[in-house]
Protein backbone atom coordinates (compact mmCIF):
# COMPACT_ATOMS: atom_id res chain seq x y z
CA UNK A 1 0.00 0.00 0.00
CA UNK A 2 1.17 3.48 -0.75
CA UNK A 3 2.59 5.33 2.21
CA UNK A 4 0.94 8.43 0.74
CA UNK A 5 -2.55 7.21 1.54
CA UNK A 6 -1.99 4.86 4.44
CA UNK A 7 -2.13 6.26 7.96
CA UNK A 8 -0.84 4.29 10.98
CA UNK A 9 -3.62 2.81 13.12
CA UNK A 10 -4.89 5.09 15.85
CA UNK A 11 -3.45 8.43 14.78
CA UNK A 12 -5.50 11.33 13.48
CA UNK A 13 -5.31 14.42 11.31
CA UNK A 14 -7.54 17.38 12.10
CA UNK A 15 -8.45 20.25 9.84
CA UNK A 16 -11.03 22.93 8.99
CA UNK A 17 -13.79 23.58 11.51
CA UNK A 18 -12.73 20.73 13.76
CA UNK A 19 -9.39 22.37 14.45
CA UNK A 20 -11.13 25.58 15.44
CA UNK A 21 -13.46 23.68 17.72
CA UNK A 22 -10.61 21.73 19.33
CA UNK A 23 -8.58 24.86 19.95
CA UNK A 24 -11.61 26.64 21.33
CA UNK A 25 -12.35 23.84 23.79
CA UNK A 26 -8.72 23.60 24.83
CA UNK A 27 -8.44 27.37 25.33
CA UNK A 28 -11.63 27.49 27.35
CA UNK A 29 -10.51 24.67 29.64
CA UNK A 30 -7.05 26.15 30.15
CA UNK A 31 -8.58 29.56 30.95
CA UNK A 32 -10.72 27.94 33.60
CA UNK A 33 -7.76 26.07 35.08
CA UNK A 34 -5.87 29.36 35.21
CA UNK A 35 -8.91 31.00 36.76
CA UNK A 36 -8.61 28.58 39.70
CA UNK A 37 -4.89 29.38 40.00
CA UNK A 38 -3.51 26.32 38.26
CA UNK A 39 -0.23 27.15 36.52
CA UNK A 40 0.45 25.49 33.21
CA UNK A 41 3.34 23.06 33.01
CA UNK A 42 4.79 22.01 29.65
CA UNK A 43 6.14 18.48 29.70
CA UNK A 44 8.47 16.53 27.42
CA UNK A 45 7.00 14.28 24.74
CA UNK A 46 9.16 11.35 25.86
CA UNK A 47 11.11 10.35 28.92
CA UNK A 48 12.73 7.24 30.38
CA UNK A 49 10.49 4.21 30.29
CA UNK A 50 11.48 3.53 33.88
CA UNK A 51 9.86 6.78 34.99
CA UNK A 52 6.45 5.72 33.68
CA UNK A 53 6.86 2.23 35.11
CA UNK A 54 7.63 3.78 38.49
CA UNK A 55 4.60 6.07 38.23
CA UNK A 56 1.89 3.89 36.75
CA UNK A 57 3.18 0.39 37.36
CA UNK A 58 4.82 -2.06 34.98
CA UNK A 59 1.60 -3.23 33.43
CA UNK A 60 0.55 0.18 32.20
CA UNK A 61 4.06 1.09 31.15
CA UNK A 62 3.93 -2.01 28.95
CA UNK A 63 1.49 -0.17 26.72
CA UNK A 64 3.92 2.55 25.78
CA UNK A 65 5.66 3.11 22.47
CA UNK A 66 9.29 2.49 23.31
CA UNK A 67 12.55 3.26 21.64
CA UNK A 68 16.21 3.37 22.51
CA UNK A 69 18.28 6.46 23.22
CA UNK A 70 21.70 6.91 21.65
CA UNK A 71 23.30 5.65 24.88
CA UNK A 72 21.10 2.56 24.92
CA UNK A 73 18.67 3.72 27.60
CA UNK A 74 15.04 2.75 27.07
CA UNK A 75 12.75 5.70 26.34
CA UNK A 76 8.98 5.86 25.98
CA UNK A 77 6.56 8.28 24.37
CA UNK A 78 4.59 9.64 27.30
CA UNK A 79 1.55 7.41 27.97
CA UNK A 80 0.16 9.87 30.54
CA UNK A 81 1.17 13.16 32.06
CA UNK A 82 0.64 12.68 35.78
CA UNK A 83 3.88 10.73 36.34
CA UNK A 84 5.85 13.53 34.67
CA UNK A 85 4.13 16.10 36.88
CA UNK A 86 4.64 13.97 40.00
CA UNK A 87 8.36 13.55 39.35
CA UNK A 88 8.76 17.27 38.73
CA UNK A 89 6.95 18.19 41.92
CA UNK A 90 8.89 15.65 43.99
CA UNK A 91 12.25 16.90 42.73
CA UNK A 92 12.25 20.40 41.26
CA UNK A 93 9.34 21.80 43.31
CA UNK A 94 10.63 20.56 46.66
CA UNK A 95 10.94 24.02 48.16
CA UNK A 96 7.79 25.58 46.73
CA UNK A 97 4.97 26.26 49.17
CA UNK A 98 2.11 23.77 49.20
CA UNK A 99 -0.35 23.16 47.76
CA UNK A 100 1.07 23.16 44.25
CA UNK A 101 -1.56 23.62 41.54
CA UNK A 102 -0.57 22.62 38.02
CA UNK A 103 -2.42 22.12 34.76
CA UNK A 104 -1.42 20.71 31.40
CA UNK A 105 -2.65 20.04 27.91
CA UNK A 106 -1.04 17.70 25.43
CA UNK A 107 -0.90 14.40 23.58
CA UNK A 108 -0.25 11.06 25.19
CA UNK A 109 0.47 7.84 23.34
CA UNK A 110 -0.75 4.42 24.36
CA UNK A 111 -1.08 1.10 22.70
CA UNK A 112 -4.29 -0.27 24.17
CA UNK A 113 -5.06 -3.86 23.43
CA UNK A 114 -7.32 -5.43 22.48
CA UNK A 115 -9.47 -2.90 20.65
CA UNK A 116 -7.86 -2.48 17.25
CA UNK A 117 -10.15 0.41 16.47
CA UNK A 118 -9.01 2.37 19.50
CA UNK A 119 -6.99 5.52 19.21
CA UNK A 120 -3.29 5.36 20.04
CA UNK A 121 -2.89 9.08 20.41
CA UNK A 122 -4.96 11.02 22.89
CA UNK A 123 -5.03 14.67 23.76
CA UNK A 124 -5.53 15.29 27.46
CA UNK A 125 -6.34 18.36 29.51
CA UNK A 126 -5.99 18.15 33.23
CA UNK A 127 -5.02 19.48 36.62
CA UNK A 128 -3.04 18.15 39.57
CA UNK A 129 -3.49 19.57 43.07
CA UNK A 130 -0.58 18.48 45.24
CA UNK A 131 0.23 18.76 48.93
CA UNK A 132 -3.20 19.06 50.49
CA UNK A 133 -4.69 15.91 51.99
CA UNK A 134 -8.20 17.01 52.79
CA UNK A 135 -11.68 17.29 51.41
CA UNK A 136 -11.11 20.92 50.43
CA UNK A 137 -8.81 19.90 47.59
CA UNK A 138 -11.19 17.10 46.53
CA UNK A 139 -14.09 19.51 46.23
CA UNK A 140 -11.96 22.13 44.52
CA UNK A 141 -10.99 19.86 41.63
CA UNK A 142 -14.58 18.66 41.24
CA UNK A 143 -15.72 22.25 40.89
CA UNK A 144 -13.01 23.01 38.35
CA UNK A 145 -14.11 20.02 36.26
CA UNK A 146 -17.76 21.04 36.54
CA UNK A 147 -16.98 24.60 35.47
CA UNK A 148 -15.20 23.40 32.34
CA UNK A 149 -18.23 21.31 31.38
CA UNK A 150 -20.82 23.97 32.01
CA UNK A 151 -18.79 26.73 30.39
CA UNK A 152 -18.65 24.62 27.23
CA UNK A 153 -22.45 24.49 27.23
CA UNK A 154 -22.61 20.82 28.20
CA UNK A 155 -25.71 20.98 30.32
CA UNK A 156 -26.83 17.57 31.51
CA UNK A 157 -23.32 16.34 32.30
CA UNK A 158 -22.99 13.87 35.14
CA UNK A 159 -20.00 13.35 37.39
CA UNK A 160 -20.19 10.01 39.18
CA UNK A 161 -18.34 9.94 42.51
CA UNK A 162 -16.92 6.89 44.21
CA UNK A 163 -14.29 6.08 46.81
CA UNK A 164 -11.80 3.21 46.56
CA UNK A 165 -12.05 2.41 50.26
CA UNK A 166 -15.65 1.43 49.91
CA UNK A 167 -14.67 -1.57 47.81
CA UNK A 168 -11.40 -2.12 49.70
CA UNK A 169 -13.29 -2.09 52.99
CA UNK A 170 -15.74 -4.69 51.73
CA UNK A 171 -12.92 -6.87 50.40
CA UNK A 172 -11.04 -6.56 53.73
CA UNK A 173 -14.13 -7.53 55.63
CA UNK A 174 -14.68 -10.60 53.48
CA UNK A 175 -10.97 -11.54 53.80
CA UNK A 176 -10.79 -12.56 50.16
CA UNK A 177 -7.60 -13.71 48.49
CA UNK A 178 -6.33 -11.87 45.41
CA UNK A 179 -8.15 -14.10 42.92
CA UNK A 180 -11.52 -13.84 44.67
CA UNK A 181 -11.01 -10.13 45.10
CA UNK A 182 -10.57 -9.76 41.34
CA UNK A 183 -13.68 -11.86 40.78
CA UNK A 184 -15.69 -9.69 43.18
CA UNK A 185 -14.47 -6.60 41.43
CA UNK A 186 -15.49 -7.91 38.04
CA UNK A 187 -18.98 -8.80 39.24
CA UNK A 188 -19.37 -5.32 40.65
CA UNK A 189 -18.13 -3.72 37.45
CA UNK A 190 -20.65 -5.74 35.44
CA UNK A 191 -23.35 -4.53 37.87
CA UNK A 192 -24.63 -8.05 38.06
CA UNK A 193 -26.56 -8.10 41.33
CA UNK A 194 -27.81 -11.67 41.09
CA UNK A 195 -24.35 -13.09 40.40
CA UNK A 196 -22.86 -10.93 43.13
CA UNK A 197 -25.40 -12.21 45.62
CA UNK A 198 -24.53 -15.80 44.68
CA UNK A 199 -20.83 -15.00 45.03
CA UNK A 200 -21.36 -13.54 48.49
CA UNK A 201 -23.48 -16.49 49.52
CA UNK A 202 -20.63 -18.80 48.61
CA UNK A 203 -17.71 -16.79 49.93
CA UNK A 204 -19.13 -14.65 52.67
CA UNK A 205 -21.54 -16.82 54.55
CA UNK A 206 -20.88 -14.76 57.68
CA UNK A 207 -22.90 -11.81 56.37
CA UNK A 208 -26.58 -11.86 57.22
CA UNK A 209 -28.83 -12.25 54.14
CA UNK A 210 -30.52 -8.84 54.37
CA UNK A 211 -27.20 -7.04 54.39
CA UNK A 212 -25.88 -9.22 51.61
CA UNK A 213 -28.88 -8.48 49.42
CA UNK A 214 -28.53 -4.80 50.23
CA UNK A 215 -24.96 -4.78 49.07
CA UNK A 216 -25.82 -6.68 45.90
CA UNK A 217 -28.53 -4.18 45.04
CA UNK A 218 -26.38 -1.21 45.89
CA UNK A 219 -23.92 -1.75 43.06
CA UNK A 220 -26.72 -1.57 40.52
CA UNK A 221 -28.06 1.67 41.87
CA UNK A 222 -26.08 4.80 41.40
CA UNK A 223 -27.95 7.65 42.99
CA UNK A 224 -27.93 10.72 45.17
CA UNK A 225 -28.35 10.88 48.97
CA UNK A 226 -30.41 7.72 48.67
CA UNK A 227 -27.27 5.86 47.55
CA UNK A 228 -25.36 7.13 50.58
CA UNK A 229 -28.25 6.16 52.82
CA UNK A 230 -28.43 2.65 51.36
CA UNK A 231 -24.69 2.26 51.74
CA UNK A 232 -24.87 3.22 55.43
CA UNK A 233 -27.42 0.51 56.04
CA UNK A 234 -25.09 -2.24 54.89
CA UNK A 235 -21.71 -0.87 55.97
CA UNK A 236 -19.38 -3.58 57.01
CA UNK A 237 -16.37 -1.98 58.64
CA UNK A 238 -14.52 1.17 59.56
CA UNK A 239 -12.75 1.54 56.23
CA UNK A 240 -15.97 1.49 54.21
CA UNK A 241 -17.67 3.74 56.74
CA UNK A 242 -14.98 6.39 56.48
CA UNK A 243 -15.22 6.26 52.68
CA UNK A 244 -18.96 6.86 52.82
CA UNK A 245 -18.59 9.67 55.37
CA UNK A 246 -16.12 11.36 53.07
CA UNK A 247 -18.42 11.06 50.05
CA UNK A 248 -21.37 12.24 52.11
CA UNK A 249 -19.53 15.40 53.16
CA UNK A 250 -18.50 16.13 49.58
CA UNK A 251 -22.01 15.52 48.37
CA UNK A 252 -23.53 17.74 51.04
CA UNK A 253 -21.28 20.62 49.98
CA UNK A 254 -22.10 20.11 46.31
CA UNK A 255 -25.79 20.14 47.22
CA UNK A 256 -25.38 23.40 49.15
CA UNK A 257 -23.77 24.87 46.06
CA UNK A 258 -26.80 23.86 43.98
CA UNK A 259 -24.83 21.28 41.98
CA UNK A 260 -26.48 18.07 43.15
CA UNK A 261 -28.18 17.57 39.79
CA UNK A 262 -24.82 17.12 38.07
CA UNK A 263 -23.30 14.72 40.60
CA UNK A 264 -24.06 11.07 41.39
CA UNK A 265 -22.82 8.66 43.98
CA UNK A 266 -21.82 5.43 42.28
CA UNK A 267 -20.40 2.83 44.65
CA UNK A 268 -20.28 0.25 41.89
CA UNK A 269 -17.34 1.99 40.25
CA UNK A 270 -14.21 -0.02 40.95
CA UNK A 271 -11.93 1.51 38.34
CA UNK A 272 -8.37 2.55 39.16
CA UNK A 273 -8.13 0.67 42.46
CA UNK A 274 -4.40 0.09 41.98
CA UNK A 275 -3.73 3.76 41.60
CA UNK A 276 -6.25 5.84 43.48
CA UNK A 277 -6.37 6.09 47.27
CA UNK A 278 -9.57 7.99 48.01
CA UNK A 279 -12.19 9.85 46.02
CA UNK A 280 -12.54 8.79 42.37
CA UNK A 281 -14.85 10.18 39.72
CA UNK A 282 -15.88 9.78 36.11
CA UNK A 283 -17.49 12.30 33.81
CA UNK A 284 -20.32 11.51 31.40
CA UNK A 285 -22.26 13.68 28.95
CA UNK A 286 -25.37 12.92 26.88
CA UNK A 287 -24.86 11.46 23.39
CA UNK A 288 -21.29 10.40 24.10
CA UNK A 289 -21.26 6.76 25.11
CA UNK A 290 -18.01 6.68 27.04
CA UNK A 291 -16.64 8.70 29.92
CA UNK A 292 -14.99 11.89 28.73
CA UNK A 293 -12.84 12.36 31.78
CA UNK A 294 -12.14 11.31 35.29
CA UNK A 295 -9.82 11.55 38.21
CA UNK A 296 -9.38 11.13 41.90
CA UNK A 297 -7.03 11.17 44.84
CA UNK A 298 -3.69 9.41 44.48
CA UNK A 299 -1.74 9.88 47.68
CA UNK A 300 0.80 7.14 46.90
CA UNK A 301 2.13 8.28 43.54
CA UNK A 302 4.46 11.11 44.46
CA UNK A 303 6.22 8.93 47.03
CA UNK A 304 7.51 6.88 44.09
CA UNK A 305 9.63 9.86 43.10
CA UNK A 306 10.67 11.28 46.48
CA UNK A 307 8.90 12.26 49.63
CA UNK A 308 5.28 11.07 49.76
CA UNK A 309 2.67 13.79 49.34
CA UNK A 310 -1.09 13.77 49.01
CA UNK A 311 -2.48 14.69 45.60
CA UNK A 312 -5.73 14.85 43.69
CA UNK A 313 -6.35 15.57 40.03
CA UNK A 314 -8.31 14.79 36.90
CA UNK A 315 -8.02 14.85 33.16
CA UNK A 316 -10.40 15.27 30.28
CA UNK A 317 -10.01 13.55 26.94
CA UNK A 318 -10.09 16.39 24.41
CA UNK A 319 -11.67 14.06 21.82
CA UNK A 320 -14.51 13.40 24.24
CA UNK A 321 -15.01 17.04 25.15
CA UNK A 322 -14.98 18.11 21.51
CA UNK A 323 -17.29 15.29 20.45
CA UNK A 324 -19.68 16.14 23.25
CA UNK A 325 -19.66 19.85 22.39
CA UNK A 326 -20.25 19.04 18.71
CA UNK A 327 -23.28 16.92 19.62
CA UNK A 328 -24.73 18.77 22.56
CA UNK A 329 -23.90 22.45 22.53
CA UNK A 330 -24.48 25.16 19.98
CA UNK A 331 -21.17 26.17 18.40
CA UNK A 332 -19.59 29.26 19.93
CA UNK A 333 -20.15 32.35 17.75
CA UNK A 334 -16.50 33.01 16.95
CA UNK A 335 -16.28 29.58 15.30
CA UNK A 336 -19.13 30.26 12.90
CA UNK A 337 -17.97 33.48 11.23
CA UNK A 338 -14.38 33.39 12.48
CA UNK A 339 -14.24 37.19 12.62
CA UNK A 340 -14.61 39.51 9.65
CA UNK A 341 -14.10 38.19 6.11
CA UNK A 342 -10.57 38.82 4.81
CA UNK A 343 -9.67 41.86 2.69
CA UNK A 344 -8.41 40.83 -0.71
CA UNK A 345 -5.11 42.41 -1.71
CA UNK A 346 -4.79 42.37 -5.48
CA UNK A 347 -3.07 44.12 -8.35
CA UNK A 348 0.61 44.96 -8.75
CA UNK A 349 2.99 42.72 -6.73
CA UNK A 350 4.56 45.40 -4.53
CA UNK A 351 1.34 47.38 -4.14
CA UNK A 352 -0.67 44.36 -3.11
CA UNK A 353 1.84 43.41 -0.44
CA UNK A 354 2.17 47.02 0.70
CA UNK A 355 -1.60 47.18 1.13
CA UNK A 356 -1.56 43.87 2.98
CA UNK A 357 1.18 45.00 5.36
CA UNK A 358 -0.74 48.17 6.11
CA UNK A 359 -3.87 46.21 6.92
CA UNK A 360 -1.87 43.76 9.05
CA UNK A 361 -0.55 46.66 11.10
CA UNK A 362 -4.18 47.29 11.98
CA UNK A 363 -4.51 43.55 12.72
CA UNK A 364 -6.99 43.14 9.84
CA UNK A 365 -7.39 39.79 8.14
CA UNK A 366 -5.93 39.76 4.63
CA UNK A 367 -5.77 37.34 1.73
CA UNK A 368 -3.25 37.77 -1.08
CA UNK A 369 -4.69 37.33 -4.57
CA UNK A 370 -1.87 38.50 -6.82
CA UNK A 371 -1.68 36.63 -10.11
CA UNK A 372 1.68 36.43 -11.88
CA UNK B 1 -31.10 16.65 29.77
CA UNK B 2 -31.53 13.67 27.52
CA UNK B 3 -34.90 11.99 27.27
CA UNK B 4 -35.69 8.92 29.28
CA UNK B 5 -36.60 6.80 26.29
CA UNK B 6 -34.26 3.83 26.04
CA UNK B 7 -32.83 2.46 22.82
CA UNK B 8 -32.14 -1.27 22.99
CA UNK B 9 -30.08 -3.22 20.48
CA UNK B 10 -31.26 -6.79 19.82
CA UNK B 11 -29.53 -9.64 18.02
CA UNK B 12 -31.53 -10.47 14.91
CA UNK B 13 -32.86 -14.00 14.69
CA UNK B 14 -33.83 -16.39 17.44
CA UNK B 15 -32.43 -14.37 20.26
CA UNK B 16 -34.54 -11.43 19.12
CA UNK B 17 -37.71 -13.52 19.43
CA UNK B 18 -36.78 -14.79 22.89
CA UNK B 19 -35.83 -11.30 23.99
CA UNK B 20 -39.04 -9.71 22.74
CA UNK B 21 -41.03 -12.49 24.40
CA UNK B 22 -39.32 -11.67 27.67
CA UNK B 23 -39.97 -7.97 27.24
CA UNK B 24 -43.62 -8.75 26.53
CA UNK B 25 -43.84 -10.67 29.81
CA UNK B 26 -42.40 -7.57 31.48
CA UNK B 27 -45.18 -5.50 29.90
CA UNK B 28 -43.02 -3.99 27.18
CA UNK B 29 -44.94 -4.87 24.07
CA UNK B 30 -44.03 -4.45 20.42
CA UNK B 31 -46.94 -4.61 17.99
CA UNK B 32 -46.98 -7.42 15.47
CA UNK B 33 -47.38 -4.94 12.62
CA UNK B 34 -44.11 -3.24 13.62
CA UNK B 35 -42.34 -6.59 13.77
CA UNK B 36 -43.59 -7.64 10.37
CA UNK B 37 -42.48 -4.40 8.79
CA UNK B 38 -39.01 -4.08 7.38
CA UNK B 39 -38.08 -1.31 9.76
CA UNK B 40 -34.74 -1.63 11.50
CA UNK B 41 -35.84 0.59 14.37
CA UNK B 42 -39.15 -0.29 16.01
CA UNK B 43 -40.90 1.27 18.97
CA UNK B 44 -42.66 -0.38 21.86
CA UNK B 45 -46.38 0.25 22.11
CA UNK B 46 -45.96 2.65 25.03
CA UNK B 47 -43.25 4.58 23.19
CA UNK B 48 -40.80 4.17 26.09
CA UNK B 49 -38.43 1.86 24.22
CA UNK B 50 -37.04 1.70 20.75
CA UNK B 51 -35.48 -1.49 19.53
CA UNK B 52 -32.77 -1.64 16.90
CA UNK B 53 -32.28 -4.96 15.19
CA UNK B 54 -28.67 -5.70 14.33
CA UNK B 55 -26.36 -8.62 13.64
CA UNK B 56 -25.51 -10.45 16.88
CA UNK B 57 -21.84 -9.55 16.79
CA UNK B 58 -22.68 -5.87 16.45
CA UNK B 59 -24.80 -5.54 19.59
CA UNK B 60 -21.85 -4.80 21.94
CA UNK B 61 -20.56 -2.17 19.50
CA UNK B 62 -23.85 -0.28 19.42
CA UNK B 63 -24.00 -0.33 23.19
CA UNK B 64 -20.35 0.49 23.82
CA UNK B 65 -20.61 3.58 21.64
CA UNK B 66 -23.83 4.57 23.36
CA UNK B 67 -26.03 4.78 20.26
CA UNK B 68 -28.03 2.08 22.02
CA UNK B 69 -28.42 2.50 25.79
CA UNK B 70 -28.76 -1.23 26.33
CA UNK B 71 -28.68 -4.44 24.39
CA UNK B 72 -29.28 -8.16 24.53
CA UNK B 73 -26.71 -10.56 23.13
CA UNK B 74 -25.02 -13.83 23.94
CA UNK B 75 -22.19 -14.08 26.44
CA UNK B 76 -20.10 -15.58 23.63
CA UNK B 77 -20.41 -12.38 21.63
CA UNK B 78 -19.40 -10.32 24.67
CA UNK B 79 -16.32 -12.44 25.30
CA UNK B 80 -15.27 -12.05 21.71
CA UNK B 81 -15.87 -8.31 21.56
CA UNK B 82 -14.30 -7.24 24.88
CA UNK B 83 -16.65 -4.25 24.81
CA UNK B 84 -16.52 -1.96 27.83
CA UNK B 85 -20.14 -2.28 28.92
CA UNK B 86 -22.01 -3.19 32.09
CA UNK B 87 -23.56 -6.62 32.12
CA UNK B 88 -26.16 -6.50 34.87
CA UNK B 89 -28.34 -9.52 34.04
CA UNK B 90 -28.03 -13.08 32.88
CA UNK B 91 -31.35 -13.58 31.09
CA UNK B 92 -30.97 -17.39 31.07
CA UNK B 93 -32.31 -18.00 27.56
CA UNK B 94 -30.30 -18.79 24.43
CA UNK B 95 -28.21 -21.31 26.33
CA UNK B 96 -25.37 -22.89 24.39
CA UNK B 97 -21.70 -23.81 24.78
CA UNK B 98 -18.54 -22.63 23.15
CA UNK B 99 -16.48 -25.71 22.64
CA UNK B 100 -13.41 -27.12 20.98
CA UNK B 101 -14.23 -29.88 18.54
CA UNK B 102 -12.34 -32.13 16.14
CA UNK B 103 -12.87 -35.08 13.82
CA UNK B 104 -13.86 -38.11 15.82
CA UNK B 105 -10.86 -40.13 14.65
CA UNK B 106 -8.29 -37.65 15.95
CA UNK B 107 -9.82 -36.99 19.36
CA UNK B 108 -7.28 -37.87 22.01
CA UNK B 109 -4.41 -37.82 19.55
CA UNK B 110 -1.78 -35.10 19.22
CA UNK B 111 -2.95 -32.13 17.19
CA UNK B 112 -0.69 -32.84 14.25
CA UNK B 113 2.99 -33.44 13.53
CA UNK B 114 3.75 -29.75 13.72
CA UNK B 115 3.98 -27.58 16.79
CA UNK B 116 1.29 -25.16 15.73
CA UNK B 117 -2.36 -26.16 15.86
CA UNK B 118 -4.65 -24.80 13.20
CA UNK B 119 -7.95 -23.68 14.65
CA UNK B 120 -10.87 -22.58 12.50
CA UNK B 121 -13.39 -20.35 14.26
CA UNK B 122 -15.73 -17.40 14.28
CA UNK B 123 -14.25 -16.54 17.67
CA UNK B 124 -10.57 -15.71 17.09
CA UNK B 125 -10.12 -13.96 20.42
CA UNK B 126 -11.75 -16.66 22.54
CA UNK B 127 -9.84 -19.37 20.67
CA UNK B 128 -6.49 -17.62 21.02
CA UNK B 129 -6.98 -16.94 24.71
CA UNK B 130 -8.05 -20.48 25.40
CA UNK B 131 -5.16 -22.20 23.63
CA UNK B 132 -2.58 -19.71 24.83
CA UNK B 133 -3.70 -20.25 28.41
CA UNK B 134 -2.84 -23.92 27.85
CA UNK B 135 0.48 -23.02 26.29
CA UNK B 136 -0.49 -24.33 22.87
CA UNK B 137 0.63 -22.19 19.91
CA UNK B 138 -2.13 -21.86 17.33
CA UNK B 139 -2.78 -20.45 13.92
CA UNK B 140 -6.27 -19.02 13.84
CA UNK B 141 -8.24 -19.44 10.66
CA UNK B 142 -11.01 -16.91 10.68
CA UNK B 143 -14.24 -18.16 9.13
CA UNK B 144 -17.63 -16.50 9.12
CA UNK B 145 -19.81 -19.61 8.88
CA UNK B 146 -19.96 -23.39 8.37
CA UNK B 147 -16.94 -23.75 10.60
CA UNK B 148 -17.59 -27.54 10.84
CA UNK B 149 -16.39 -27.84 7.30
CA UNK B 150 -12.82 -26.84 8.11
CA UNK B 151 -11.60 -30.08 9.76
CA UNK B 152 -13.46 -32.21 7.22
CA UNK B 153 -11.55 -30.66 4.36
CA UNK B 154 -8.29 -30.55 6.27
CA UNK B 155 -8.28 -26.79 6.62
CA UNK B 156 -7.86 -27.05 10.39
CA UNK B 157 -7.06 -29.52 13.18
CA UNK B 158 -9.62 -28.12 15.57
CA UNK B 159 -12.60 -25.81 15.57
CA UNK B 160 -13.86 -23.48 18.28
CA UNK B 161 -17.55 -22.95 17.80
CA UNK B 162 -20.96 -22.55 19.35
CA UNK B 163 -22.65 -25.83 20.18
CA UNK B 164 -26.37 -25.92 20.92
CA UNK B 165 -27.53 -29.52 20.56
CA UNK B 166 -24.37 -30.96 19.02
CA UNK B 167 -26.32 -32.41 16.11
CA UNK B 168 -24.47 -30.57 13.36
CA UNK B 169 -21.19 -31.74 14.83
CA UNK B 170 -22.34 -35.34 15.06
CA UNK B 171 -23.72 -35.51 11.56
CA UNK B 172 -20.39 -34.28 10.27
CA UNK B 173 -18.32 -36.77 12.22
CA UNK B 174 -17.06 -34.23 14.73
CA UNK B 175 -16.89 -34.50 18.48
CA UNK B 176 -16.63 -31.99 21.32
CA UNK B 177 -13.27 -32.27 23.05
CA UNK B 178 -13.62 -29.61 25.64
CA UNK B 179 -16.11 -26.98 26.66
CA UNK B 180 -14.57 -23.52 26.90
CA UNK B 181 -17.51 -21.76 28.44
CA UNK B 182 -21.25 -21.75 28.59
CA UNK B 183 -23.16 -18.88 27.06
CA UNK B 184 -26.57 -17.38 27.71
CA UNK B 185 -28.25 -14.15 26.70
CA UNK B 186 -27.15 -11.11 28.70
CA UNK B 187 -28.54 -7.65 29.23
CA UNK B 188 -25.78 -5.13 28.63
CA UNK B 189 -25.88 -1.43 29.43
CA UNK B 190 -23.83 1.49 28.16
CA UNK B 191 -21.64 3.00 30.88
CA UNK B 192 -22.75 6.57 30.24
CA UNK B 193 -26.45 5.71 29.92
CA UNK B 194 -26.18 3.92 33.25
CA UNK B 195 -25.74 7.38 34.78
CA UNK B 196 -27.44 9.72 32.35
CA UNK B 197 -30.66 7.70 32.03
CA UNK B 198 -30.47 6.19 35.47
CA UNK B 199 -34.17 5.98 36.23
CA UNK B 200 -35.08 4.32 32.95
CA UNK B 201 -32.18 1.85 33.18
CA UNK B 202 -33.06 1.05 36.76
CA UNK B 203 -36.69 0.43 35.79
CA UNK B 204 -35.67 -1.88 32.96
CA UNK B 205 -33.32 -3.92 35.16
CA UNK B 206 -35.87 -4.32 37.90
CA UNK B 207 -38.67 -5.28 35.49
CA UNK B 208 -36.50 -7.98 33.93
CA UNK B 209 -35.22 -9.12 37.32
CA UNK B 210 -38.79 -9.64 38.42
CA UNK B 211 -39.48 -11.85 35.41
CA UNK B 212 -36.30 -13.84 36.04
CA UNK B 213 -37.20 -14.39 39.67
CA UNK B 214 -40.67 -15.62 38.71
CA UNK B 215 -39.34 -18.19 36.27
Amino acid sequence: MSSLTKIPAGVQYFFDEEVKLRRHVERRAMEIFAGWSYDEIILPMFDYHDLFARGMGDEKAERTYRFVDRDGALLALRPELTSLVARTVATRFKRKPRPVRLCYSGEVFRYDEPTERAAREFYQLGVEHIGQPDIVADIEVLLVAAEVLSSLGLRGFRIALSHVDFFNGVADFLTLDAGRRAELRELIDRRNSLALDRFLQAHAAQIEPARRAGFSRLIQLAGKEDAIQRAREILLNQRSREAIDHLARIYATLTELGLAENFDIDLGDTGGLEYYTGLTFKVYVPHWGVEIGGGGRYDNLIGNFGEAEPAVGFSFALDGLVGAVARNASPPPELGANGAPPVSCEGDLANAFRQARGLREQEKRVKIRVQQ
Amino acid sequence: MSSNKLTIALSKGRMQEDALAMFARAGIVVDESELNSRKLIIDSRDGQYSFVLVKPGDVPTYVEYGVADAGICGHDVLLESCAGVHEPLDLKFGRCRIAVAARREVVGKPYNLLATVRVATKYPRIATQYFHAKGVPIEVINLSGSVELAPLLGLSDRIVDLVETGRTLKENGLEVIEEITESTARLIVNRASFHLKRDAVRALISQLTEILEKE
